[in-house]
Parts: structure tokens; sequence; C-alpha cells
């Protein structure tokens, strides 16, 4: 037993994570059990129609998962193909928004459906972004000022994400932006009157941010915009 | 047991297996964290947030236990003086043992729904000290039953891994605590 104690070890720990890939692969092949629906790809996510539904009575027969009406739900972010900009993308029951930014004055929100994996969002002044989704990730093009990104980023889980802060300080209109990437970083624009600037840094777990010596509170984009 | 050990001549050739699995354990894990598209997602613990909550304390409670395993570990080599409890043996493989366990869900979370990362510093290092670590461990683990090996072989190796254990502490859970802050 002593001698064959590291070993036991070794294979118990083996042991241990074969089982969790297992439930892993499991629960992410049928779908509905999620825990965390936020930082679900696509595929997965089409098929829980509704978030609150409790994960019991798991289904028997999902041959055909894809049921063509369910909506999606997930949140991508990264950076740009070549970086220089960063985008996310949340969409909320098939509703998208994306923004993308460089972190220093050029942005830009768009805002579009997600649906059977194909993204189609617009923007101001005739921004485009058309791109793919799928398997934990999306792929795309963004169309803006006569400029063009492409990307393939990931699909992320809380606290990272899309923010968004809109308000009317000393009657400046105020659009915030915030993407936050899975490593903590932060890129964001602040609209002070059109005008744009580096957004000072939000606090992901309350949405916390001080800008023009205004306290305001970033939110996460679910869903459309209220005003773009 | 002890005269065979002392009769055994003293080679570290006896290592090579242990080093070349180990760094099989490293390779594969590594080449999985790139290959393997990233889900985001991953089974949750329950009674915790979140997925980073529970890999955060699950992380502590084996840099906690790592802890221990450097103290007995000193104890057991006698640098504490040099009489030794007879528990402390027991005490350092079964800490060892949980401390592994411990690391595993982490490990297959990071694996699963996050990937071999290189966003920035932070996260590059942390991928390569998590692949690094479980192939030390394995080495470790391989080489402790061996007789004749030399005896640098179970301090640098103990050493190794617990270094790595902390240096993935620090990468991932400090940094959670001192960024996003302390939460369940």
């Amino acid at each position: 037993m002593k001698r064959n104690g590291p070993l036991l070890t070794l294979l118990a720990g083996l042991a241990l994570a074969a089982v969790l890939i297992t439930v892993n692969l499991t629960v992410t092949a049928r779908g509905g059990d999620d825990p965390d629906p936020v930082g679900f790809g696509a595929a997965p996510a089409t098929t829980a129609p509704a978030e609150s539904a409790p994960p019991a009575a798991p289904p028997t027969a999902d041959a055909s998962p894809a049921a063509p009406a369910a909506k999606v739900n997930a949140v991508w972010a990264g950076t740009v193909d070549g970086g220089g900009a960063t985008i996310a993308i949340s969409v909320t029951d098939g509703v998208a928004v994306a923004y993308l930014c460089d972190g220093k004055k050029a942005e830009v929100w768009l805002q579009g459906t997600a649906a059977d994996g194909k993204l189609t969002l617009t923007g101001k002044k005739g921004a485009t972004l058309t791109g793919t989704f799928g398997g934990g990730k999306a792929t795309g093009t963004v169309t803006a000022n006569g400029r063009k990104w492409t990307f393939t980023v990931k699909a992320v889980a809380k606290p990272s994400g899309l923010y968004r802060a809109t308000a009317t300080v000393r009657n400046a209109k105020v659009v915030g932006g915030w993407i936050v990437l899975p490593d903590g970083s932060q890129v964001g624009v602040v609209t002070v009157d059109d005008v744009p600037q580096p957004a000072p840094a939000i606090d992901p777990a309350t949405g916390a941010v001080t800008v023009d010596g205004a306290a305001l509170t970033a939110e996460p984009v679910t869903g459309a915009l209220t005003t773009n | 047991m002890s005269e065979q050990t002392r009769r055994t001549r003293v080679s570290a050739a006896g290592l090579y297996v242990p080093l070349l699995l180990g760094a099989v354990v490293t390779v594969t894990l590594g080449v999985y964290g790139s290959v393997h598209t990233p889900t985001g997602i991953a089974v949750n613990v329950a009674g915790f947030s979140g997925p980073q909550t529970v890999k955060v304390w699950l992380a502590s409670g084996a840099a906690l236990l790592a802890l221990v395993q450097l103290v007995s570990a000193f104890a057991m080599w006698g640098k504490f003086g040099s009489r030794v409890p007879s528990w402390i043996g027991t005490l350092h493989r079964w800490s060892g043992r949980f401390a592994f366990l411990l690391t595993v869900p982490v490990a297959v979370h990071c694996l699963y729904a996050l990937g071999f990362a290189t966003y920035d510093t932070r996260t590059l290092v942390h991928s390569l000290l998590g692949c690094f670590f479980f192939g030390a461990f394995t080495v470790k683990m391989l080489s402790l039953p061996k007789r004749g090996l030399p005896g640098w072989t179970l301090p640098l190796l103990g050493g190794a891994v617990f270094t790595l254990l902390i240096g993935l502490w620090l990468t991932s859970s400090f940094w959670y605590f001192t960024t996003i802050g302390v939460r369940f």
C-alpha cells in the first residue's frame, strides 16, 4: 500500500478529472441544465427556452436540440484581429448589441439580431457587423467610418462582458461603454456631448464609475439599447 | 529496508521515466488547453456564486495545504530538530493528497471552460504554471517509490511543486481577491 500510495493518488486525481469532464460534456451537450448561461456559446443556449426553467427533468429524447424558435443568449468579447480595438457582443433573447472601441476615442455601437448562427447588426452612419457564432465563439467583420475590422472572440462569463452607462451630467449627454475581458482588463470610451474620451475604469462588481465628477452606474447590456 | 536502500547504487537514472511521463502530462495539458475550444462554462459547485469563486476557494484551500506540506516536509527532514513526530509523514501524505484533489476540479474548469490563455502576462504565466504543476506533481509521485535516487530528488521536486502551486495561487486567487474582491 505504502509504495503504491503515490500512484493511487495520481490515479484518484485522474479519475476525479475524468468524472468532471464527463459531467461537463453531458451537461454542455444537453444544454438545458446550465448553471451559468451567461458564457454559453450559441448552440447549447438555443436549447434553453427559458432561463428560469428549473434544471430538473432532463429531456429524455434530445436528438434534435435546435428548436428554431429558441432564443440565443450569449456574450462574446475579445480583441479584434491585429489588436488595436476590442469588441464585445451581448445577445439577450436573440437581440444583439455590439460595441467596438479602442479605449481612446474611437467607438461604435451596433444593434441587431443573433439567430441561426448568424449575427446581423447595424449602427450609426452606416456601420455594420456581420458574422457567425457557435461553439463558444463568434467570428465576423465590422465596418464603420470607412474602416474594417475582423474578429474571432470567445464567449465570456460575468464579470466579463459589455457594460453601458447613459446619463445627463450638468446638461451634457454622457454615454459610456466598457468591455471587461476575462483577464480583468477593461477597455472603454465615454462620450460627453459627442466628444469621445478614454473611459475611467468601472468596478466590475457594481458597475460604479465616476465620469466628470459625477457618480454613474454602468449596467451590463441586456437587450436593445435605450439611446443609441 | 534501510539496509537495502544503502546498498542500492545512487543514480539519477531512475528519474528518466518519471520525468518523461511528467513531460507528457505537461505537454498534453498545454496542447489540450490550446486545441480545445473553450466553452466559457462548466459545471458549477453548489453553494458559491459562480465558477470563479469556486475555483478561487478551492485553489486557496490547496495553497493552504501546500503550506502544511512545506512545514511538514521541513519537519520530516529534521529541520526543526532531530525529534520527528511519527505522525508527520502521515500528515504530509494526506495533506498532499487533499491539496492535489482540490486542484483537479480547478484545472478541469480552467482547461475546459477557458483554455490556455495568453491575454496578458498573468494569464500566460498562469497557463504555463498550470501545465507544469501537474507535470511536476506527476514526476514527484512517480519518484517517491523509487529506490536509489539522489538525496536532492525529493526536496527539489517537492520544492518545485510547492513553488508552482503558490505561483498558480498568486496569479489566480490572489489576483481575484485584490482585483475583484473577497467573495463566496
